[in-house]
């Protein structure tokens, strides 16, 4: 019965409840959104630089990742290696790659970058750069001329070239001997995140190797695919286990500055939240003080006729979480409605978008957020209710029952 | 046998400069169906007595003894508990709760008590029937004239099924007709269910329908004198 009175309590004064409950679901509503931008953000940016620069998983020689020189290779273990990837059902592909550092020079600018030979068929298991190359920009490394290179748009720009220009790629071979060869543009891609773009270009393995003096069989990095994200610390101990030689990382591993972003972001935005539903806190004491000051009398009363502490105390508490937990739902259904159709339509930023690609982020953006973030935001609203109550109620609870009965 | 035993009672105020004795030196006792006035003039210290006896406020010194037990002696906790089963409240005005109906908030009472709802329901139909509001169940307060606010208030009170029942003048905000309608009612209960009444009042025609008038003045009973039914 408790339950019901409370109900009924928080609408005897219509325009003061209205009032606290609107400036909750205004706070919950924009709260709620902002969130889903921020992780929505997050989220692409996660699942770009995954999907087109560090895959899920990536297997190297340790020295190489000290040193980062050419010799340092996978080579004994490759084939067991290989056949073991084959064999895993969560491996969506995996794609071997020679890696090193070059000059790149065209006829009016140089420049350094990381040069990724490739076998195309494999890559595009792996990562979506062939799908960045737009219709009038080339194609991936497709065909059997030799010599092709695919940069990035960012690059072309540097070393002023265009589609089908030539430039000389410069480095030492395995032995320390400095070579090079021309390559010729075969396409041009565009991640969102320029640097990227800047910095990496693909040849094809068999291409280089030679030149390279290595032999065809080994090479500097192996990159897998998963189907599933959520399978990526299984997988890991599994290849950590079965190659102890190998130095194998996550992607939060490779890029710790994505994986810091991923793993703050969730903390982030509950302390956003929480900072949110703090302040409407205290509009909620402030309402609960004005309506318990309200009806001295009547609680008075109640404690007059037997009605206990406890109870008194559960009845003040549930108005308290009542009317935080009204606005709260409408705040967060309008919020998880926006949120849904903004996340059909896409944000578009682009008259900010230069900025945003050069931190690496699609001017386009789809707001997400799951359910977890609504269970637990639903979670905080009524502790946050329960929190607003206990000053009022223990206000409500220091009245002596004669003085109330009495006071005119 | 006493229901209400009290000794030696007083109340001293002392919040402001000069200590009032609110209540000073007040023996009385009770029995079972009695039907008892206190009057006396205003600041006489009539409401701080019944707010004693009815538990609601601490004595100074002196006890008061409901069936044997001593309430100055119990804690706040099992005192609140002590009033909802054993002392029915009717008081001048606020009685009720008004988000409920005349019914719920006979209802509400017995649902502090734990009683589940099927007793709860045949009981306050009776009782408000009892009252004569049979057909006013589902209104809210705020729909209910004085008068009939004050008889869901007696209902509620009896609801309980308390040794007693405390009015502080209960028709101090009432007309005259709604006065006598009360007062009728408290008197057919008094009468034909044997329950026991004790209010204040200034009002002569209600202390005319008394059985025993307690007279205070200076939180002193002056006279205690039971009058012959007519
Ligand atoms: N909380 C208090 N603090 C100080 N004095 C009080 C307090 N409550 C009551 N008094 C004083 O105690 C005395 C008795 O008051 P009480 O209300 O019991 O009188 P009463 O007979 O009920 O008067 P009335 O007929 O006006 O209702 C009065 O002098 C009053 O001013
Ligand atoms: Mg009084």
């Amino acid at each position: 019965m408790i339950w019901i009175i409370a109900w009924k309590n928080i609408w005897r004064n219509k325009v003061r409840s209205l009032v606290i409950i609107l400036a909750i679901t205004l706070g919950l509503f924009g709260g709620v959104f902002s969130s889903a931008v921020m992780k929505g953000m997050v989220e692409q940016r996660i699942k770009e630089a995954v999907s087109r620069e560090t895959a899920h998983i990536q297997i190297h020689n340790p020295k190489y990742i000290d040193n980062n020189e050419v010799q340092y290779t996978i080579d004994g273990e490759a084939q067991n290696l290989e056949q073991t990837l084959d064999s895993l059902p969560e491996v969506k592909g995996w794609s071997s790659r020679i890696k090193f550092q070059a000059m790149a020079n065209s006829a009016n600018a140089g420049t350094g970058v990381m040069i990724y030979g490739v076998d195309p068929e494999k890559e595009r298991q792996v990562t979506e750069i062939s799908a960045m190359i737009c219709d009038s920009c080339g194609t991936y490394l497709n065909g059997e001329k030799k010599n092709q290179i695919v940069v990035g748009e960012a690059l072309a720009e540097k070393l002023k070239v265009r589609l089908r220009s030539k430039i000389v790629l410069t480095f030492q071979d395995q032995e320390g001997t400095l070579t090079g060869a021309a390559f010729r543009i075969c396409g041009i891609y565009r991640t969102s995140n320029s640097v990227f773009d800047e910095m990496n270009v693909f040849v094809r393995k068999t291409d280089i190797a030679s030149l390279l003096i290595m032999n065809a069989q080994e090479y500097q990095e192996l990159v897998v695919r998963l189907s599933e994200p959520d399978q990526v610390t299984d997988v890991q101990e599994e290849l950590t286990d079965g190659f102890p030689e190998l130095l194998v990382r996550n992607w939060k591993e490779i890029d710790p500055m994505i994986g810091m972003m991923a793993d703050l972001t969730a903390v982030w935005l509950y302390m956003f939240m929480a900072i949110i539903l703090l302040a409407l806190g205290f509009g909620i004491i402030n309402t609960m003080l004005m309506t318990i000051l309200e009806r001295t009398r009547e609680l008075g009363m109640l404690a007059a006729i037997g009605m206990n502490k406890h109870r008194i105390f559960l009845m003040i508490m549930l108005e308290s979480v009542y009317l935080s937990l009204t606005g709260a739902i409408v705040g967060m259904a309008l919020g998880y409605f926006l949120t849904l159709y903004t996340s059909y339509t896409g944000i578009n930023l682009s008259s900010f978008a230069e900025g945003f690609e050069k931190i690496g982020y699609n001017p386009i953006m789809y707001p997400y957020l799951d359910l977890n973030f609504f269970i637990t935001l639903t979670i905080m609203v009524i502790c946050i209710g329960i929190l607003a109550s206990i000053y009022p109620a223990r206000k409500a609870l220091k009245l002596n029952p004669a003085e109330a009965v009495r006071s005119e | 046998m006493n229901i209400i035993e009290i000794k030696d009672l007083k109340k001293i105020y002392n919040d402001s400069e000069v200590a009032v004795h609110a209540v000073n030196g007040v023996d009385l006792s009770f029995k079972q169906g009695e039907f008892a006035a206190i009057v006396g003039p205003s600041g006489s210290g009539k409401t701080t007595l019944l707010n004693l006896i009815g538990g609601l406020d601490v004595p100074s010194e002196g006890s008061i003894r409901i069936d044997g037990v001593n309430i100055g002696e119990l804690s706040s906790r099992k005192l609140i508990n002590f009033r909802l089963n054993n002392i029915g409240f009717v008081f001048q005005s606020y009685n009720l709760i008004p988000v409920l109906t005349a019914y719920e908030n006979v209802e509400f009472i017995m649902s502090l008590q734990g009683y589940d709802k099927d007793k709860r329901h045949s009981r306050t139909v009776e009782l408000l029937k009892s009252v004569g509001l049979g057909d006013r169940l589902n209104s809210r307060p705020n729909k209910l004239s004085g008068g009939e606010q004050q008889r869901v208030a007696v209902a509620r009170a009896l609801a309980s099924k308390p040794k007693f029942i405390l009015a502080d003048e209960p028709t101090a905000n009432l007309d005259s007709k709604s006065t006598s309608n009360l007062l009728d009612i408290m008197e057919k209960l008094n009468r034909e269910e044997n329950i026991t009444f004790i209010f204040s009042t200034h009002d002569q025609r209600v202390v005319n329908k008394a059985r025993r008038v307690i007279q205070v003045e200076d939180g002193k009973v002056i006279s205690d004198e039971a009058i012959q039914s007519p």
